[in-house]
């Protein structure tokens, strides 16, 4: 540049004309900000009696919260298998699944729940530097225990997710048996989807399963629009059909219809000899009474089939018995 | 006389014992590692708003915006016994915003207006800037966006100020929203804070 004096002096002055004009917003003057102290004053140099406050603080809740958790889970699945094989009480069910869906859902917000803590599991045995809370391997567990005794008690009582969408099966349309076995595939898919979504090497673990819950919105009222849209689709659906989340999607479905094939107890159809009359494979509207009998995989333990049993009416409200057949 | 079990029975009742052996083993391995269910927190020495020599940076705003709940469970917190009680404060003031007539800047940093100034100790009403002020934030409008805190650093605040997680208001998903989206992976689950 320049060697004399002017063009010293000028340089400078016209990266600040420049500087101003590039940004007119801040062509007023500013302030010249330095920072007055260099250690926090403390209540002795302020003066005038002042208490320095305490730090904003909320005491930790959430551990008596999560325990409450598994033990409300413990109490409504033993609740649910008394009133699926003893009690044999539609209505008591559709009121435990009320109440769960009020707490697992509407309290809760979803969280947490054994469906997504399948990846939890997951990642807690492909890394060993996953630290997995206990009571979400006690969620994860209880309910698999339950289908090894009992069968899926847990999503006919008490999965949220389950009570949301029998609660408005109104009209059940009967899906061809073919179907049906076709799109019950896709919960293994969706459960190998999950697993490798959290075993692929170089990603952190993606927890689909909970990302692409379509109910979750609902219990939080808010929401992204796509999954809100799923959501409110499947319910359109099982209006129709059935439980179409947990039939043809849920992974955690699979695992414990897998489990109680060998469960010690199910759910019986009638109280006490079995029929061949057939009035319950009507009344089944997820295609899991197969000859004349209920199957463990796909019994969701709803107890509808009850009040559509001979025997039953016969033990429930004492009238004239028709004969069984042997 | 009891009913000899049949072949059937035996098998079953094999089958159940060893998946339930089986689920216990899974259970067991599993929370080998495991702990206590720890609330979400967010690690200072991670967290771009907080973490000391990170400046010239825009806030993150991450803990704001991805949170599944409509107010973020994330607040700003003021550690009183470590703030500068300064006249302008960098995080109250936008302080490259103009000054008004008294020779404040005009503009406030918090887009919520989620900060009180309140004049404090021995007030000279003649001499405003040699008065200490005290910041509280209002935890009602607060979202967390951190934009305060990453003002409040080196060289021009005392790092009083963090970004929290609320216990209150946080639904401790399993699948947080704003881990995910942490690209410092500063959110993470640890035991509660005690104090």
């Amino acid at each position: 540049m320049t060697k004399n004096g002017t063009g010293s002096f000028s340089l400078p002055f016209l990266v600040v004309v420049l500087a101003v004009a590039a940004s007119p917003a801040r062509a007023q003057q500013q302030l010249h900000y330095e920072r007055p102290v260099e250690a926090a004053p403390q209540a002795e140099d302020i003066g005038a009696g002042y208490v320095v406050p305490v730090v904003q603080h909320y005491p930790a809740r959430t551990q008596w919260r999560e325990v409450t958790d598994v033990a409300v889970l413990a109490a409504a699945l033993a609740v649910g298998t008394w009133l699926a094989l003893r009690r044999r009480s539609r209505t008591g069910l559709v009121l435990l699944a009320i109440g769960c869906l009020a707490y697992f859902g509407f309290y809760r917000q979803g969280c947490v729940c054994p469906i997504g803590a399948i990846q939890n599991v997951t990642a807690a045995l492909v890394y060993p530097q996953y630290a997995i809370p206990y009571v979400v391997v006690a969620i994860f567990l209880l309910p698999l225990v339950c289908a090894v005794l009992f069968g899926r008690i847990f999503c006919g009582g008490v999965c949220p997710l389950g009570a949301i969408q029998e609660l408005v099966l109104l009209k059940p349309l009967r899906v061809p048996v073919r179907l049906d076995k076709t799109l019950g595939w896709l919960k293994w898919v969706y459960l190998g989807l999950a697993v490798w979504f959290v075993v692929r090497p170089a990603a952190k673990p993606d927890f689909i399963i909970c990302r692409y819950d379509p109910f979750v919105g609902f219990f939080r009222f808010t929401g992204p629009l796509n999954i809100l849209l799923l959501g409110a689709g499947l319910l359109v659906l099982a209006v129709f059909i059935g439980r179409p989340y947990c039939r043809f999607l849920c992974p955690y479905g699979g695992l414990l219809s897998l489990l109680s094939r060998i469960s010690w107890r199910g759910v019986t159809v009638t109280p006490d000899k079995e029929l061949d009359c057939g009035l319950c494979a009507e009344a089944c509207p997820y295609g899991a009474i197969e000859n004349l009998r209920a199957t463990r995989p796909a019994c969701l333990a709803c107890a509808r089939c009850f009040r559509h049993c001979p025997r039953h009416r016969v033990q429930t409200t004492g009238g004239q018995a028709p004969p069984a057949t042997p | 006389m009891s009913e000899q079990p049949t072949r059937r029975d035996v098998l079953g009742h094999a089958a159940r014992g060893a998946a339930l052996l089986g689920l216990g083993g899974l259970g067991a391995y599993v929370a080998r590692k495991g702990g206590l269910a720890g609330p979400w927190q967010i690690d200072a020495g991670l967290c771009i708003n907080t973490r000391l020599g990170l400046v010239g940076l825009d806030a993150c705003q991450l803990c704001a915006t991805s949170c599944v709940l409509p107010l973020s469970a994330v607040r700003a917190v003021n550690d009183h016994a470590k703030c500068g009680r300064c006249y302008i404060c960098p995080a109250y003031f936008d302080v490259k915003s103009a000054l008004d007539e008294h020779g404040l800047p005009s503009g406030k940093l918090c887009p919520r207006d989620a900060i009180i100034r309140k004049p404090i100790g021995d007030i000279d009403p003649r001499d405003p800037a040699n008065n200490y002020y005290e910041y509280v934030i209002d935890e009602t409008r607060c979202n967390g966006c951190g934009l305060c805190v990453l003002a409040c650093k080196e060289p021009a605040g005392l790092t009083s100020l963090r970004l929290e997680v609320r216990y209150n208001l946080c639904t401790n998903c399993n699948r947080c929203s704003i881990a995910q989206a942490c690209p410092k992976n500063a959110y993470e689950r640890r035991p509660a804070r005690t104090t």
